[in-house]
């Protein structure tokens, strides 16, 4: 099965794969002229920050199967393409109850007019149709190409899963055994460092009573 | 719209300071948006751009590097992270020693009219300082009429902005040592806008390829801001305003009156504040304010202004840089008075939401929804007195329901310059050389720098100060640093009772606080006026004496131009926020260890104040050590483990 897989760690929280999502769904898929449209392209894969500065994750539809908005969808909106494995929400049809993102466990259906919506007032469902087109062209997801730290990757997911696993044992054994994979000086261990250590600042000065 | 951070962050996680908290927790429930509302919506901030691996320099990018080494290592033109991290660098150094050599030339501007009889409101404050500057310029004096000599430093001062001279005027205060290593290293400063504008060319695509050669090049744009133009607004502001002596004032929102018109003077200049001051004792805008009910007229400062304002005239200061929205919302500010550096954007959009004046003064620095008043040295008088009546004319329009002034001042001593810390001294920096050779003070530390909203605001200058003095080691406080410390009541002649018993014993014999107030941001000039004097004193280079920086709370272009002037002075810095460097290993390398055998300092990075406080005593012991002065091994007496488990 061909998914995009996440890998949190790798994010510097850049959002350029929002953008490249915008523009994607824009009618125009130009950078400057998508945000002159309306109703405005929007994004359907969301960079939030992590409990600690410099962390970030982005967060997008997992195309579950079953998938839960799917199964609480009154009017049918939502359905699956079984041939891609993916879920996708025909925003004629949706009436904008918000079932879906009640239900949703990752919380990624956003609600806002839509070209194809009822009308350009109206607020839809919108979230991540996996690219279908671009996929049909053999290109990869907008986000995934829009990524140049690989947070974002696509491919099989057991290939992918795999790849991470390899990375995770890597630093596990480095924890456990002393081995390091990187020697050298590590400014972006040393970046992620400095940004729990800031986060940290606001414990401290809250544990020392605040007020002066 | 109110936003609440990521974490859900209440106030006093986000500033030390009572009064801070208090408007925060009001600015939260009228809906009124302030930075740490902004910053919570901007994270997650660009990974790219946070380690400095983005450029923007031409169109043939914009480009950015893989950190993990994954995706692209370089840009269009070919720069891999090592030169796009320098050139990165450089432009900011550029930009922040620009902007305060740009605030001396605003004064020698004013200065150079002044001595022609060209302005109202100003004057040669202080004869005896224009005499001895003319004097170590090569200008003589004697007999002559002072206007003249006045006329004579301009013209020379002048030729330190330009391009036809080796070295500036005043970089010969460094020790000589230190002008020879910047001679070798080619890093002396010729020309102030010289360096910044050939910093500018070198970053250009396909100029300087060089990390190496750029970051030098960097280091020589920040000697050209701290011995050049940052000392030349320094060194004018003196002559014209007068040379700072210790004086008592206070500190905090509590410095506004509920029965007063307030008037907060925000910036950086002291051109503008200094005739404001004067107009404010107008008696004819006194009657005005009194016709309309207010008792007088109350001047208070803000950031840097401020700073300048309190060294001279003694007037308060309401708080440092993110107390700049918040000071609107005690409902008691009737102007505030900017003209540039620091100044949020955001002001006005805080001023429509009470009866706040935004009176904006420079004509390079507007703010739409502000009313411009175009300062001109030649009417400065006039001027000031017609923002003053701007600002008694607001005063029926305030709402005394909406009036809490949250707190009670602090007071706090400001006001060293070189010259009042050498005075209390008897004239001559010996017994503070003799305390730091017995050991009793350890050595001395340059607390400096800005707030910034990814820090609790003050924690950072305050804790690391605290932890400073408490191990006898004598501090130096500057810009918001400055006013952080007072807020905390640690810049009082009793606060040595928080000092460790030597320093202690020193402050309490000489009368003066163990925190001393050296002024605004440019007055980091005095810094190096004062290191290279002890270094003088005692013959030596000033990287062989047992000093520091530190910049805990750091966010301007500003700040980076001063930690690069004083590290290329030889002093290592320590820095409380990660500048945009991480995505090259070779720079980090190189500013964080390979400087210190070049200039004999370097950079690091420590966001906990009090892991910064042994990083600075442990590089304080090791110099004494090396001078052959008593040391002790920082980690023996307290270790490491206790310090941070009891923190």
């Amino acid at each position: 099965m061909r998914s995009v897989f996440v890998n949190p760690e790798r994010c510097i929280g850049c959002r350029q794969c929002e953008i490249a999502c915008a523009i994607e769904h824009s009618i125009s898929r130009d950078t400057i002229s998508a945000y002159l449209e309306s109703p405005v392209p929007r994004t359907r894969i969301h960079v939030d920050a992590g409990r600690e500065a410099t962390t970030a994750f982005p967060n997008r539809c997992r195309h579950c199967d079953p998938a839960p908005c799917q199964q609480v969808c009154p009017t049918g909106a939502i359905t699956r393409d079984e041939s891609l494995g993916i879920v996708i929400v025909d925003p004629g049809r949706c009436i904008g109850c918000a079932m879906c993102a009640v239900v949703c466990p990752f919380d990624v259906i956003t609600f806002h007019p839509l070209v194809g919506g009822t009308d350009s007032q109206t607020a839809v469902a919108v979230k991540c149709d996996g690219c279908q087109g671009r996929l049909s062209r053999g290109e990869m997801p907008a986000c995934v190409e829009a990524c140049k730290v690989d947070a974002l990757v696509f491919g099989e997911l057991n290939e992918l899963v795999a790849e991470a696993r390899l990375r995770e044992s890597g630093a596990v054994l480095a924890a456990a055994v002393g081995t390091s994979a990187r020697t050298a000086l590590d400014p972006l261990l040393a970046w992620h460092a400095l940004g729990r250590a800031t986060t940290q600042l606001a414990d401290h000065a809250a544990a020392q009573g605040g007020a002066r | 719209m109110s936003v609440t951070t990521a974490n859900g962050d209440r106030s006093h996680r986000l500033t030390i300071n009572e009064d801070a908290q208090r408007m925060i927790d009001l600015a939260r429930t009228e809906g009124i948006e302030t930075v740490w509302d902004r910053v919570a919506a901007q994270e997650p901030q660009c990974g790219y751009c946070a380690l400095g691996l983005s450029c923007r320099n031409c169109s043939m990018g914009p480009c950015r590097i893989d950190p993990f080494g994954e995706g692209p290592q370089k840009g269009v033109c070919g720069a891999d992270a090592d030169v796009i991290v320098a050139r990165n660098l450089g432009r900011t150094i550029a930009a922040g020693s620009s902007s305060h050599s740009d605030h001396g030339r605003d004064i020698l501007e004013v200065f150079l009219a002044t001595a022609r009889g060209e302005t109202t409101g100003y004057r040669i404050a202080d004869e005896a300082k224009l005499t001895r500057l003319a004097t170590e310029l090569g200008i003589t004096t004697d007999g002559r009429d002072i206007r003249q000599v006045a006329e004579q430093v301009a013209d020379a001062l002048y030729e330190d902005y330009g391009s036809r001279k080796e070295s500036l005027a005043l970089a010969a205060r460094a020790p000589v040592a230190r002008q020879e290593l910047w001679r070798q290293l080619h890093i002396a400063p010729r020309g102030i806008d010289r360096e910044q504008v050939e910093m500018l060319h070198r970053t250009h695509m396909g100029v300087d390829n060089d990390y190496v050669n750029i970051l030098l090049h960097a280091l020589r744009t920040g000697l050209a801001d701290g011995w050049g133009g940052s000392m030349i607004a320094t060194e004018l502001s003196d002559i014209m305003f007068g040379t700072p002596t210790p004086v008592m004032s206070e500190v905090n929102l509590g410095v506004l009156k509920t029965d007063q018109v307030n008037i907060a003077m925000h910036g950086h200049n002291p051109l503008l504040s200094d005739v404001v001051v004067a107009a404010a004792a107008d008696t004819e805008l006194l009657d005005l304010a009194r016709s309309y009910g207010a008792t007088g007229i109350n001047v208070v400062g803000l950031c840097c202004t401020g700073n300048e304002m309190m060294m001279r005239r003694g007037v308060p200061i309401a708080g440092n840089h993110l107390m700049q929205e918040l000071i609107m919302v005690t409902g008691a500010l009737e102007a505030m008075v900017v003209d540039y550096q620091c100044i949020m954007p955001s002001v006005t959009d805080v001023a429509k939401c009470y009866h706040t004046q935004v009176i904006s003064t420079s004509d390079k620095a507007k703010f739409p929804g502000a009313t411009h008043v175009s300062f001109d040295p030649a009417h400065g008088a006039e001027i000031a007195r017609q923002i003053v009546r701007m600002a008694v004319e607001a005063y029926p329009n305030r709402n005394p329901d909406r009036v809490r002034i949250p707190v009670e001042p602090v007071r706090m001593m400001a006001g060293f310059s070189v010259e009042a810390i050498l005075g209390a001294l008897g004239g001559t920096p010996k017994p503070l050389i003799d305390a730091i050779a017995s050991g009793a003070i350890r050595g001395a530390v340059a607390v400096v720098g800005c707030n910034n909203p990814k820090i609790p605001q003050d924690y950072g200058h305050v804790e690391l100060t605290r932890r400073l003095i408490e191990n006898d080691v004598l501090v130096i406080v500057t810009g918001c640093a400055a006013v952080a410390n007072g807020k905390a009541g640690q810049m009082l002649p009793e606060s040595a009772a928080l000092a460790g018993p030597g320093l202690r014993g020193v402050c309490e014999a000489v009368g003066i606080p163990p925190v001393l107030h050296m002024g605004s941001c440019v007055d980091n000039s005095r810094v190096l006026v004062l290191a290279a004097a002890l270094a003088n004193a005692l013959g030596v280079d000033i990287d062989k004496l047992p000093l520091a920086g530190a910049a805990p709370e750091w966010y301007s272009e500003k700040a980076v131009a001063i930690g690069a002037y004083v590290v290329a002075s030889g002093v290592t810095t320590v820095l409380g926020v990660q500048p945009p460097i991480f995505g090259s290993p070779h720079v980090v390398d190189l500013l964080a260890n390979g400087l210190d055998d070049v200039v004999g300092a370097k950079f690091a990075v420590e966001p906990d104040p009090e892991r910064a406080a042994l990083l600075i005593r442990r590089h304080i012991e090791a110099k004494r050590q090396a001078l052959g002065l008593p040391f002790v091994d920082v980690d023996a007496v307290e270790p490491v483990a206790a310090v941070l488990s009891g923190a």
